[in-house]
């Protein structure tokens, strides 16, 4: 992978170009006609600081980084609404969640939205570890990603609803989740960030 | 001759008339009328027994005129056609059968002045005699060489016929020779396509029925179709042919004014060009002034503030050349600034195309142009404003303005007035300053309301026309030497229903004078225009009429022993197709004429009459129909329909089973531009409660099959108002509707609705005397 290129004035298509060549789905935002429909369809537009059409013609801007330090990135839940919609067949969540991981490896990811980032990594920590996500595992990361006194108190905060949780089967006491033979993953892991790596 | 009439009647029984209508007692009422020698009833006329029949008394001698009250005259109109016998139909079906109550009182009503009307209609009109036309040419002659005239050349000659193409400089191919690749025009419309112009060129050369004449102009037109007297001039040698008809096919120019392109740097700033300009530099692999291009802006301005004349030619060309830098160098930055994108026809493949390649389109507006070039835009898509830097060039789409006149020429000396629209029929005709005319009555309609109205319509100043330069074909007609024009000065034609007629007759029109278009539309349009050449050519053979009446071999006869010269139906014919003589007096030119009768409804003394339709015709079908006694509070209401559009809308009323007013009677007038006041104020006097006339839409965006017969209706029934008080009437008992074919629903609610108006004015006073 060619390192990401700063557009040295507005409009400028070589950050546009690069996202063609190297994101997944990249080859087709050229197709997009600005039309609308995924940000019209999106649940959690309002959220959003920019919306899928936007944030796509902005990397035709070569907005950089406005683009990758936008919230829409991790504002994205996944719904998949936008990319069935497209009247023009783009991949929007596909290109949407690999700007995100542009944007973490970048490092503009913690500096926005640092609750939806810190969750993806507390998420992909799990994941990774163990083959599962544990609940417990998933949210104690999670809470103690903002700092130790800050996750004591995220925690506190979150007692009761634990502890009923626990009371109603919804959450078990023990050993994490984990799956057969971990290192068979880590393995895939690991030759999945070479094939990365490589490009 | 009078004596000699025998009108034979044939009452239909079919389609549900006869359950409708108590065809005894209809017998009764008509057999016995004047001049009805016959009377007969037939379960299905249009069967072939019951043709038979008809045909049979016809060919006795036992009947000359026949009138067939069954269905509507639009319909078996080749069924109902009798050598030797002219026809007329009473309709009973649509508008009776279909549309009223069975066996009522009023249905019954209805049927029998039908048949009156019909009766009536069958005394007074006769088979029309064609007029004795000669076609003394069958060549076609092209105005314009560039890839409509090239083609429309070619088209004719594979007709076979002989063709004139004359061409204004001094070589072939027009703007098309400048073009670098074209846009594609067939599946899958995607890839651009090599200018074919070098071979259509040399086919043009090579043809043997092709002349083509190089610098040359037509100086001077006379004549009709099939002997159009033609002055060409080479370069100052007059030459003069004879032609059947003409083709124009001028093309267009850049705007006259391109001070709104400015705003952009065209022409102020350097490296930035226009879209014509911009050709050239495709054609020499992105190089401009020793310099390759890489990053480029094109701009296809807004409608609203820069381009009167353009249209989506301007987008796709934009698209075209987008696509184009591309091939050329795909790591070129192209923009393509828009307001709105029009990929009109299959150009949307071709946007698409322009977007898989990497062209960035960018709904923004330009807010200004600097050297370097640089632009300030307004980005609508990311709602900032932003500065486009860096750019190599920036391309301007610019409009076409249609050469509906030649800009080389110096204005026209009289007529001018013509050129983009009609005397205002209101005004008075003044001849050497007098007004024209000596007929009292001339002069008090000419008075009008006494406003000062110019002798023309406000949006046509014969000082200052919307077209500079002179006539293109310098036309010998009275109504000045232009062919009319529309808006932004392109060729009036109807864009939807008769594109290649002009409002000439025998001339036509294709191309970019007609309408914006690229080239391979240019091509189509050709061809089409010369089927229509060819067309005319060959009715005119037969003495018919061409577009729309096709075929009808009536024509306006004048009745000069009392004509008083007012020139009104020279001024108003919406097609130039009368002339004056020397003394005056109207001289029609039948081949230009398209049988509407505009002038029959213009003329003050009804001189001007058909032998198939005449104000004396139409004033009997008033009178035919019975008043009902004042006491029965039964209104009579007088429609005349227009049977281009609001008859066949009442027909499909019939059709669809609607009920129609029973106090309406109907009269299907060609045009309302032939509809003359006397009508009017006669059916009024004859006791009718109130006058509808039903026709096309008029103004800009008009329907009328004649252009501007209802308009002319229009304006003439503004001042029947006066003759309305005159008779001590209410102006609201006369009222004009504009409906189109598709009104069925509407045409009999605004019936309704005017019944329901007449109903609270009260009966006509006049009714019984």
């Amino acid at each position: 992978m060619t390192a990401v290129p700063t557009p040295s004035r507005t409009y400028d298509l070589s950050f546009a170009r690069w996202v063609r060549e190297n994101v997944e789905g990249g080859d087709k935002l050229n197709m997009c006609m600005q039309c609308g429909m995924c940000s019209g369809s999106c649940p959690n537009g309002q959220e959003m600081d920019n919306g899928p059409r936007k944030l796509f013609m902005m990397v035709r801007a070569g907005l950089k980084d406005e683009v990758l330090s936008s919230s829409t990135l991790w504002e994205c839940t996944s719904c998949y609404r936008c990319y069935v919609r497209c009247p023009r067949g783009i991949p929007v969540t596909t290109i949407v969640q690999h700007l995100a991981a542009l944007a973490a490896k970048e490092g503009y990811a913690p500096k926005n939205k640092v609750e939806n980032y810190f969750f993806s990594k507390a998420f992909w920590w799990s994941a990774e570890s163990f083959g599962k996500t544990d609940e417990r595992l998933v949210t104690m990361k999670y809470f103690f990603s903002f700092g130790f006194g800050e996750g004591i108190r995220k925690a506190l905060d979150n007692l009761k609803i634990a502890l009923g949780m626990i009371k109603a089967g919804r959450m078990h006491i023990g050993l994490p989740h984990t799956i057969k033979n971990k290192s068979q993953l880590k393995a895939m892991i690991a030759k999945a960030k070479e094939l990365e790596q490589k490009g | 001759m009078s004596d000699d009439i025998k009108i034979g009647i044939y009452l239909c029984e079919g389609c549900g008339i006869a359950e409708a209508v108590n065809m005894d007692e209809l017998e009764q009422a008509v057999a016995n009328q004047y001049q009805v020698a016959k009377c007969q009833r037939h379960a299905a006329f249009c069967s072939d027994e019951g043709r038979a029949v008809i045909e049979k008394d016809v060919k006795d001698g036992e009947v000359n005129r026949v009138l067939v009250a069954a269905c509507s005259h639009r319909v078996m109109t080749d069924r109902f056609n009798f050598d030797g016998a002219a026809t007329v139909r009473a309709n009973l079906r649509e508008q009776v059968a279909w549309t009223q109550p069975p066996q009522d009182e009023d249905t019954q009503a209805f049927a029998k002045d039908n048949v009156l009307m019909g009766i009536a209609q069958a005394r007074t009109c006769d088979l029309p005699e064609p007029h004795e036309n000669v076609v003394k040419s069958e060549k076609i002659l092209v105005v314009g060489g560039g890839i409509s005239g090239l083609t429309a050349a070619l088209e004719a000659a594979r007709a076979g016929h002989e063709v004139t193409l004359v061409e204004k400089t001094d070589q072939l191919g027009g703007w098309t020779r400048k073009w670098s690749k074209l846009i594609p025009s067939r599946p899958p419309y995607r890839g651009l396509i090599d200018n074919p112009i070098e071979d259509i060129i040399k086919a043009v050369e090579e043809n043997d029925k092709i002349t083509v004449m190089l610098n040359t102009l037509v100086s001077k037109t006379s004549g009709e179709p099939g002997e159009f007297s033609v002055t060409l001039s080479q370069g100052g040698n007059e030459t003069e042919d004879v032609f059947g008809s003409i083709v124009v096919a001028t093309g267009w120019r850049m705007p006259d004014d391109m001070t709104p392109y400015e705003k952009y740097g065209l022409g102020k700033i350097g490296n930035v060009i226009s879209g014509v300009d911009f050709e050239e530099v495709l054609k020499n692999g992105l190089e401009h002034e020793g310099k390759k291009l890489n990053t480029i802006a094109i701009i296809i301005p807004c409608e609203s503030e820069a381009m009167p004349y353009t249209s989506g030619v301007a987008d796709r060309i934009a698209i075209k050349q987008a696509i184009q830098v591309m091939d050329a160098d795909p790591s070129a930055m192209v923009y393509v600034l828009h307001d709105n994108l029009r990929a009109h026809g299959q150009a949307e493949e071709l946007y698409r195309e322009a977007q898989e390649k990497g062209v960035v389109f960018m709904k923004a507006m330009v807010k200004s142009a600097s050297e370097g070039p640089e632009l300030v835009i307004d980005d609508l898509l990311l709602g900032r404003e932003a500065t486009l830097t860096g750019l190599d060039a920036v391309v301007v789409q610019t409009g076409m303005m249609p050469n509906s006149t030649n800009p080389d020429l110096p204005m026209a000396e009289k007529g001018n007035e013509f050129l983009c629209d009609d005397v205002n029929p209101r005004v008075p005709i003044t001849i050497n300053g007098q007004p024209a005319g000596d007929g009292d009555e001339v002069k008090a309609e000419a008075a009008g309301d006494g406003e000062e109205a110019s002798a023309v319509t406000p949006d046509c100043d014969p000082e200052n026309p919307p077209l500079p330069g002179g006539p293109i074909l310098n036309l010998q007609y009275r109504q000045g030497p232009h062919i009319p024009i529309l808006y932004n000065g392109f060729i009036d034609s109807h864009y939807i229903c008769f594109p290649y007629e002009t409002r000439r007759t025998g001339i036509y029109v294709c191309g970019a004078v007609r309408k914006p278009m690229t080239t391979a539309e240019a091509k189509e349009d050709a061809a089409g225009a010369v089927l229509k050449a060819k067309q005319a050519i060959n009715l005119v053979k037969e003495s018919r009429a061409t577009h729309p009446r096709v075929g009808d071999l009536s024509y306006p006869h004048f009745g000069l022993d009392i004509c008083t010269k007012c020139r009104r139906c020279t001024v108003e014919c919406p097609f130039g197709a009368i002339d004056e003589n020397e003394e005056g007096y109207p001289k029609l030119n039948p081949s230009r004429c398209r049988r509407c009768g505009t002038c029959m409804g213009a003329c003050p003394v009804r001189t001007i009459s058909f032998k198939n339709y005449s104000p004396n015709m139409v004033a009997e079908m008033i009178e035919a129909v019975e008043q009902p006694d004042p006491f029965d509070e039964k209104p009579r209401i007088m429609v005349f329909a227009c049977e281009n559009d609001a008859y066949p809308a009442l027909d499909m009323a019939g059709i669809n089973r609607r009920e129609i007013n029973k106090y309406m009677r109907f009269i299907p007038v060609r045009c309302l531009g032939s509809v003359t006041l006397m009508w009017v104020s006669h059916a009024l006097e004859k006791g009718y409660d109130g006058v509808m006339l039903m026709g096309c839409k008029s103004g800009d965006d008009y329907q009328c099959h004649f252009v501007k017969g209802s308009a002319i209706a229009k304006e003439r029934i503004g001042k029947v108002e006066e003759t309305l008080r005159n008779l001590m009437l209410e102006p609201e008992r006369v009222s004009f509707e504009e409906v189109s074919i598709a009104d069925s629903k509407r045409v009999v609610e605004l019936l309704d609705q005017f019944g329901e108006q007449i109903k609270g004015i009260g009966l006509n006073p006049f009714k019984g005397f």
